[in-house]
């Protein structure tokens, strides 16, 4: 080989490389992406009353004691879920600001449970979908607070 | 306490990555002996047209110090690329969100983090990073650095085996690592991530009304998936935002969860079974998957010791156990990617951590820890040799003083480069600017930071705290001495040892169930006792005070 291949060769491969890898790769998947799977692809946002309010893959702020509210402490600070046994506590601070039934709260926090190892593990809750259930189902207490 | 969680997890995630991996080793030993298969008129088109382009000679056969050159060459163009964008991306298309350029240290730490495929992070991605850092940096090191571990490990793997004239051809083995392993298994990662509800788009980030009237919120999105597939599979770890794998876009649920640990775990296993594909016996590969593992294992029982519960710092959809399993697995294949806060963890997780760090063969990164796996085979067999009073052989070959001799330095580099920039930070008070202090707390950071860095792990305590100049330029330079002084070692013997005469007998069988017990301990003394009395200082000091105080 020509001496002055050692240089060349691997400019030339790093420039390919940047091209495939960097450009041509991300950008495929992308446009895969975006047409097969649009909602995942933007976010799994969520809409309520026909506006979209955000996606229930990160937390949002809730300072309304009426509504369950997200831990503010986890890794990625953003932990879309609280376990069951922190929403029942919270259940109890809700029943007192807004009235609505234990056995309701209770009600929606089992439909809207999931086990972290798919059938065992800790148990959890999304905040954003209790909250979701609750404004739509009890408009005339939240209808002042949301969007 | 092992909960039946934590044996569910463990189970599935090392069963299904075994299996699958002994098959996939199969399809990378037709890649690397350029085998003829079904799959050359698909990809052998686009490799012969890079050859063209790039001027490459596939034919030509090269011994180690061309094979290194070529290496060393290519891996500097790369960082100097992405160490461009980085530093211009202000300027540059596909930046939304009008990110400013990045500093030169940090740019400089970033290039030459994930070039040696470490991803130790001191800057906050979803914040710091524009969309074309994110693909033209960020992911284009993460594939280049993954397929130079993969050309390490066959090169080194045909110099050792030595039934080849030289150690192959370095563009070939990358090229083809990149074509057909790299990009086709991250294609279809990333578009499964997409359907389990990471996000992929470049349509800049959403800012909505939030649920409660009055509030909004920022949706991050970007070519998240695509990153993710490459950080995991390349063992690179280094994720889109500063929360990594704890971050919701990045690992929304348990499926993805599982399906990213699995990921970061595939390739390490399958290049230990290529080994025993490449020499032809399946037993001399199993003897480096059965100690790589019995490590891995050792390490996964020493963090699951102090009862584990949902702790600040933890995700709740992932349980406290796959989160301390995911840490304890990212370590031990030195990707370094996280799915929680290392401070929420007890120490004993974090000594788990760093044996995974310190061995770097458990099994280690892509390609790189087959190639340590290797190490320490050579030093085991001259210290059964010695024991036994006869020349130490491996696979029919003798292996002689100057072997060795490397394997030791290639070792001993190791501590070498934690320990000193470790006692300078303190000495010169650097760990001040970062907001550390001097307690074993402190010191477990900054110990595990540059550990991190040397193992080419990129897990760490500082994150974008670390973003001092010290920090950056320290921990730059000993990424790429951790990454490419072993390499070149280890290609050094590899060279050596290829045209040496193969015998048939054999005095020591290293495919035995017996050599692989005494390979185990042997890199449990060497590498552990090395470091012990700087595990003392920290964690493990840490644990202790843990224990007087009664937790």
């Amino acid at each position: 080989m020509k001496r002055s291949g050692t240089i060349t060769v691997p400019l030339r491969i790093a420039l390919i490389s940047l091209a495939i890898c960097g450009l041509l790769f991300p950008g495929v998947v992308t446009g895969i992406a975006q047409l097969a799977m649009p909602v995942q692809a933007n976010g799994s946002l969520i809409s309520f009353h026909n506006t979209t309010i955000g996606s229930p893959l990160i937390a949002q702020e809730f300072n309304y004691s009426g509504f369950f509210q997200p831990r503010n402490d986890s890794a990625s600070g953003l932990d879309p879920d609280i376990t069951v046994q922190n929403a029942s506590q919270q259940a109890m601070r809700i029943h007192n600001v807004t009235g609505i039934s234990i056995a309701y709260l209770d009600g929606i926090i089992k439909e809207y449970t999931r086990y972290s190892l798919f059938f065992f593990g800790t148990t959890y809750v999304n905040v954003l979908y209790l909250n979701i259930k609750l404004a739509d189902q009890f408009p005339s207490i939240y209808d002042k607070y949301v969007v | 306490m092992i909960t039946p969680g934590d044996v569910f997890v463990i189970l599935v995630t090392s069963g299904s990555v075994l299996l699958i991996a002994w098959f996939f080793s199969r399809y990378l030993l037709a890649v690397f002996s350029n085998k003829r298969t079904r799959l050359d008129r698909v990809f052998g088109p686009v490799e012969t047209v890079i050859y063209r382009i790039a001027g490459v000679n596939p034919y030509e056969e090269m011994g180690w110090k061309s094979y290194l050159k070529a290496l060393l060459y290519l891996n500097a163009f790369e960082a100097i690329i992405a160490f461009l964008i980085l530093m211009f991306q202000g300027s540059l298309p596909l930046n939304p969100m009008h990110f400013p350029d990045v500093s030169w240290s940090l740019s400089f730490n970033t290039a030459l983090s994930f070039s040696s495929n470490t991803n130790l992070q001191h800057y906050n991605g979803g914040s710091t990073l524009s969309y074309l850092s994110q693909m033209a940096s960020i992911q284009f090191l993460q594939f280049t650095s993954a397929a130079t571990g993969l050309c390490v490990a066959v090169a080194v793997f045909r110099g050792i085996i030595g039934k080849t004239r030289g150690l192959g051809n370095f563009y070939v083995d990358y090229t083809r690592s990149i074509v057909r392993v790299l990009i086709p298994l991250s294609g279809i990662a990333a578009l499964i991530l997409v359907f389990l509800s990471v996000p992929q788009s470049l349509n800049g980030y959403a800012i909505l009304h939030t649920l409660q009237a009055g509030a909004s919120e920022v949706v991050k999105v970007g070519p998240i998936a695509s990153l993710d597939a490459i950080m995991q599979l390349g063992t690179n770890g280094g994720g889109y935002f500063g929360t990594n794998a704890a971050n919701p876009l990045a690992n929304p649920n348990q499926v993805t969860n599982l399906f990213l640990l699995g990921l970061m775990m595939l390739l390490p296993t399958s290049v230990l079974f290529l080994f025993g594909r490449m020499a032809g016996s399946m037993k001399e590969g199993r003897t480096l998957i059965i100690a790589s593992y019995s490590l891995y294992f050792i390490d996964i029982a020493i963090a699951l010791i102090p009862v584990t519960q949902i702790a600040a710092g933890m995700e709740v959809r992932f349980g406290s156990a796959s989160s301390v399993i995911w840490t304890v697995t990212s370590t031990s294949f030195t990707t370094g990617s996280m799915n929680g806060n290392l401070s929420a963890y007890d120490p004993l997780v974090i000594l788990a951590a760093m044996f995974g760090m310190i061995i770097q063969a458990t099994p280690g990164g892509i390609g790189v820890g087959a190639m340590y796996m290797l190490m320490y085979v050579i030093m085991a067999v001259f210290i059964v040799g010695l024991m036994a009073g006869r020349t130490p052989e491996y696979l029919g070959t003798k292996i002689n003083a100057s072997d060795v001799r490397l394997a030791v330095i290639a070792f001993l580099s190791h501590p070498i480069i934690i320990l000193v920039p470790t006692v300078i930070a303190f000495a010169i008070g650097a760990q001040r600017a970062a907001g550390l202090g001097t307690g074993p707390i402190g010191f477990t950071e900054v110990f595990y930071e540059f550990t991190s860095a040397a193992a080419n792990n990129g897990s760490d305590f500082l994150g974008s705290s670390g973003n001092t100049v010290f920090f950056n330029v320290s921990t730059g330079i000993v990424m790429w001495l951790g990454r490419f002084v072993p390499i070149a070692i280890m290609l050094a013997i590899a060279g050596n040892m290829v045209q040496r005469k193969r015998y048939a007998s054999e005095a020591l069988r290293t495919d035995s169930l017996t050599f692989t017990a005494v390979l185990i301990v042997a890199i449990f003394i060497l590498a552990v006792l090395t470091f012990f009395p700087f595990l003392t200082l920290g964690p493990i000091l840490s644990y202790l005070e843990g224990f007087k105080n009664g937790f």
